[in-house]
């Protein structure tokens, strides 16, 4: 059994961003393991915990792209691989470049988060599965193997269902799938040994980022004080009927 | 040999793994526990379970190994979320540095383990009622009588005192001989004569369970004495000569919050028709506390280097010690006055911090004593 | 020609396929090419109702809905040569245009605000960073891209109704759809809400949200939960708004006991007017606010409920 997390790294949802010469710099920014992909990299864990064989974390993106990598392997993961490439690259080319890799290595299944924090992209899951000829299941809360086979429940637009699939699939991972275990500092040790394999792509992106802004809406910020909750919500549906005319 | 002043990865994600720790686990509960001035087991449970507790114990002995560098880098991130809180660890280690320095393999074996298979706490036990720089003179006494010592006295003052597996306790044989005549003795919890009162009302760092001990003709077996009789002081000294540079880290990591509180106060609190941060007054008083904390967290890397190499750095550990317990008191204090008025209402979160890091001045050797030391060294050349 | 996905409800077209319909139009213009629109189903779907806004209306009933099922019914129509494939954003779409734009090697524009054509490349605006940044992306062609609802004018009907073509899709390896769990549909779907009315930790418990319900109900609105909320088990997750749930646009959002984090933000930062109330003056919740009540959430909602009640009268 082989269970694989494709993992990247993006700014913690609480860095401040700047933006230097239209682009966004992440030069101030805290840069963690995706933690949409965290909850992949921790089925990864259970499912080996639970039916034995080898969880592996491959990490897509530039140098830096390590440090997750290594939280990965410090989580429990046995060994990782490294997809180096620096830049944008959207969700085809990162499959276009993942495919082979993993079609080497064989998965029973892979995981991968459902959203990215950085581009806010929902596609990675469907182009992996599209790129190595296998079912998705997207957003999936819960997942049992069966041997041949899986059982998943997962979102669909209005409610959720169950799905069986026959293995190897994709699944793109949530929150309400598992709670993530912390790297531990033993694992932090342990992950010191681990190996992680480099390899570069050499393709190029489809899409060009042309240009990002920060756009804060600038709010009013017209705060009441609410000692007399009587009158403060008075005066807000006031306001809400009078100036901002929504109710 | 050139300088390096960056962490290496391990030392990285060591970090990064006790900020998350400090912020998930220590940040929510920190407000109540300094309430209700109880021990959070709950977060002492955890901190084993990520392998941070009592983490300096050797591998051999199952520990972790980390070193002092490591130390500080934890020490610092979680003190930020809760210097009560941070004591608990700290104190832990206080109580395990005298049987790393002067236990026998068999005692290190028999003493460490245990602290490394389950949440477990040590403790150290040098200060009395009624002596607390003066070290030297304490009256708790140990009188030999074939396998035993029996002990009979009181300590004060004692971080995890009542929760600790084993006590470390400094007493003497011959009060004559002052400090030649002190004996450290490892004193396990349940012994029968051994009892731990709470001390209540403490002014911060309510987290931490301080504790009075009264040993009655408690029978501590020989085998549990560390070192020679004679040789307790300086087992006490050389850990206290290691043990301060935690407490410079806990010391930073306050300062840090500290200005993180006071600058988000500063952007958004509004006075003349702009946000007070605009205004000198308040940016001088944010630099000084930058300035406070760099140089603060520099030296005391520079201290727990030291002690890594196996170089001599008690004046350096006091230095740090006294050093960054003043900034971070006076970071506490303007972060208190940036706020105004809220800052003295615990809603806030700075007024803890001055009543938490005023103890960091206090224990583990008065500012005082460190500037002793620390003018020793300059005498001595 | 470029080809539109129509996502309906069995019975109509839904809004947003209108607007990936003005989308393509603009592109089809651009680039001298015709518009077609592909109508996959699970049983019913509004044949003639579609065929009314497109030249040609490929469609196909397809059984369950599943991503393969609909990416091999997509692909199929766009074998007669797609250099752009738009559809409406949803979370299904946007995995299954992932399928697609991986089988076509296309460039894939995701959750667009705007899109135009320039030269040869096609051109789109986005949100990115939990909604934080605005980036200006392009591709050559071919391209999938997928419309964010509530951002373009809705298309008319042509006047004329367009040629219907029945694809054969042959089956492909998919998942076995065992059970759906239709959640309970408690008025207003959260996405489409015009007014969504959120409780946060500070509401104390599940019972708190009957007025949080009162509340929306009076406004014709949605009700939406933070993730603390659906952690501790109160709220179902479909009405979790944020990163990790969804993303709303409405005209007015209410956040009531909710802090401000920044996972939630990204679920509701782009709301047309936001109003918070809660106890502490420091919540980050009030910094995006248009307006904020600094007050006890428990007193001031049954104060509001009362307010909007006689406002109506």
């Amino acid at each position: 059994m082989k269970f694989v997390a494709v993992i990247r790294q993006v700014p913690d949802g609480e860095s401040r961003l700047r933006i230097q010469g239209d682009r966004v710099d992440l030069s101030g920014a805290t840069l963690i393991l995706d933690q949409m992909d965290e909850y992949g990299v921790e089925e990864a864990l259970r499912l080996k915990e639970k039916h034995g064989g080898e969880a592996i974390v491959v990490g897509f993106g530039p140098e830096r792209t390590e440090e997750a990598i290594r939280t990965a392997l410090a989580m429990g993961m046995d060994r990782g691989i490294h997809v180096v490439y620096e830049g944008y690259a959207d969700p085809v080319t990162v499959a276009e470049a993942l495919a082979p890799i993993l079609k080497e290595e064989s998965p029973t299944l892979i995981l991968t988060g459902g959203q990215q924090a950085d581009w806010d992209s929902q596609a990675l899951g469907g182009a992996l599965a599209e790129a190595l000829g296998v079912p998705v299941v997207a957003w999936t809360t819960a997942l049992e193997l069966e041997g041949e086979t899986a059982k998943a429940k997962h979102d669909l637009d209005e409610g959720a269902e169950w799905v069986r699939v026959r293995l190897p699939a994709v699944f793109t991972t949530q929150q309400g799938l598992n709670e993530p275990r912390y790297p531990t500092l033993p694992g932090i040790m342990k992950a010191k040994k681990k190996e992680i394999r480099k390899v570069a792509f050499q393709g190029g992106a489809r899409v060009e980022i042309l240009e990002e802004s920060i756009q804060e809406k600038a709010r009013l910020g017209k705060i009441l004080d609410g000692k007399d909750p009587a009158a403060a919500a008075e005066e807000l549906v006031r306001l809400l009927h009078e100036e901002a005319k929504v109710i | 040999m050139p300088i390096d002043f960056s962490l290496t990865e391990e030392q990285r994600q060591l970090q990064a793994l006790a900020r998350r720790f400090a912020k998930e686990v220590i940040l929510p509960v920190a407000q109540e526990y300094d309430e209700k001035e109880e021990v959070p087991w709950p977060v002492i449970e955890k901190l084993h379970e990520v392998g941070l507790l009592n983490a300096i114990i050797p591998e051999e002995y199952g520990g972790m190994g980390l070193r002092m560098l490591d130390e500080v880098i934890v020490g610092e991130e979680l003190a930020y979320a809760c210097m009560g809180i941070y004591t608990i660890p700290m104190a832990s280690d206080l109580g395990i540095t005298p049987v790393l320095l002067a236990g026998t393999e068999e005692q290190k074996r028999r003493f460490l383990k245990p602290l490394t298979e389950k949440p477990a706490l040590a403790a150290f036990a040098l200060s009395e009622p009624g002596n607390g720089s003066d070290a030297a003179a304490l009256k708790t006494r140990a009188v030999r009588q074939g396998d035993y010592y029996i002990l009979n006295g009181t300590k004060m003052w004692i971080s995890n005192g009542g929760e600790a597996e084993w006590v470390v306790v400094f007493a003497t044989l011959n009060p004559e001989l002052r400090h030649k005549g002190v004996v450290a003795l490892v004193v396990e919890k349940g012994t029968p004569g051994f009892s731990a009162v709470k001390i209540h009302g403490k002014m911060g760092q309510r987290a931490s369970g301080t504790y009075e001990l009264v040993f009655e003709d408690v029978r501590v077996p020989v085998a549990n004495r560390l070192g020679e009789e004679g040789e307790g002081f300086k087992i006490a000294m050389n850990t206290l000569n290691k043990t301060r540079i935690p407490v410079a880290a806990g010391s930073v990591g306050v300062a840090r919050r500290a200005l993180d509180e006071a600058k988000k106060y500063a952007k958004e609190r509004e006075a003349f028709g702009q946000p007070i941060a605009n205004f000198q007054a308040i940016q001088f008083k944010l630099a000084d506390m930058l300035i406070g904390i760099e140089t603060a967290r520099m030296y005391t890397y520079y201290a727990a280097w030291l002690a890594d190499q196996g170089l001599p750095h008690a004046h350096a550990s006091a230095i740090a010690k006294a050093y960054a317990s003043e900034i971070a008191f006076e970071a506490a204090n303007q972060a208190i006055q940036i706020h105004g008025g809220y800052g003295y209402v615990r809603e806030f979160p700075v007024e803890k911090l001055l009543r938490d890091v005023k103890l960091n001045q206090i224990y583990e050797g008065t500012n005082e004593i460190q500037r002793l030391i620390i003018a020793r060294h300059i005498l001595a050349e | 020609m470029i080809l539109v996905v129509l996502d309906h409800d069995g019975n109509k077209l839904r809004k947003v396929s209108l607007e990936a319909l003005t989308r393509a139009r603009k592109l089809a213009e651009a680039f001298g090419e015709g518009v077609a629109g592909v109508l996959l189903a699970e049983g019913q779907a509004p044949v003639e109702e579609a065929r009314g806004y497109v030249e040609t209306l490929y469609v196909a009933e397809l059984g369950p809905y599943t991503a393969e099922r609909w990416a091999a019914g997509i692909l199929e129509a766009a074998k007669a040569g797609a250099k752009a494939i738009v559809a409406p954003s949803s979370r299904q779409s946007r995995t299954y245009v992932g399928r697609v734009a991986y089988a076509l090697r296309a460039g894939l524009l995701e959750d667009t605000l705007e899109s135009w054509a320039e030269g040869s490349e096609v051109y789109a605006t986005r949100y990115a960073y939990l909604n934080r940044v605005t980036q200006k992306v392009k591709s050559a062609p071919p391209v999938v891209l997928t419309v964010k609802p509530n951002t373009t004018p809705l298309a008319e009907p042509l006047g004329q109704a367009g040629q219907v073509v029945a694809l054969s899709i042959p089956p492909v390896p998919t998942v076995e759809v065992l059970e759906r769990v239709q959640e309970e549909k408690k008025g207003v779907s959260l996405t489409e809400a015009n007014v969504v009315v959120t409780g946060g930790r500070g509401m104390g418990g599940p019972e708190a949200f009957k007025q949080v319900e009162e509340l929306a109900a009076l406004l014709g609105g949605a009700v939406g939960a933070t993730r603390a909320v659906v952690d501790a088990g109160w709220r179902p997750y479909s009405e979790q708004v944020g990163q990790t749930g969804k993303t709303v646009q409405p005209s007015l959002y209410i956040a009531l006991g909710v802090s401000g984090a920044v996972q939630h933000l990204a679920g509701m930062n782009k709301s047309k007017y936001i109003v918070a109330v809660n106890k502490d003056p420091e919540a980050p919740i009030f910094k995006h606010a248009d307006y904020g009540v600094v007050g006890d959430v428990h007193q001031v909602l049954p104060a509001l409920i009362q307010a909007v009640k006689r406002l109506k009268d």
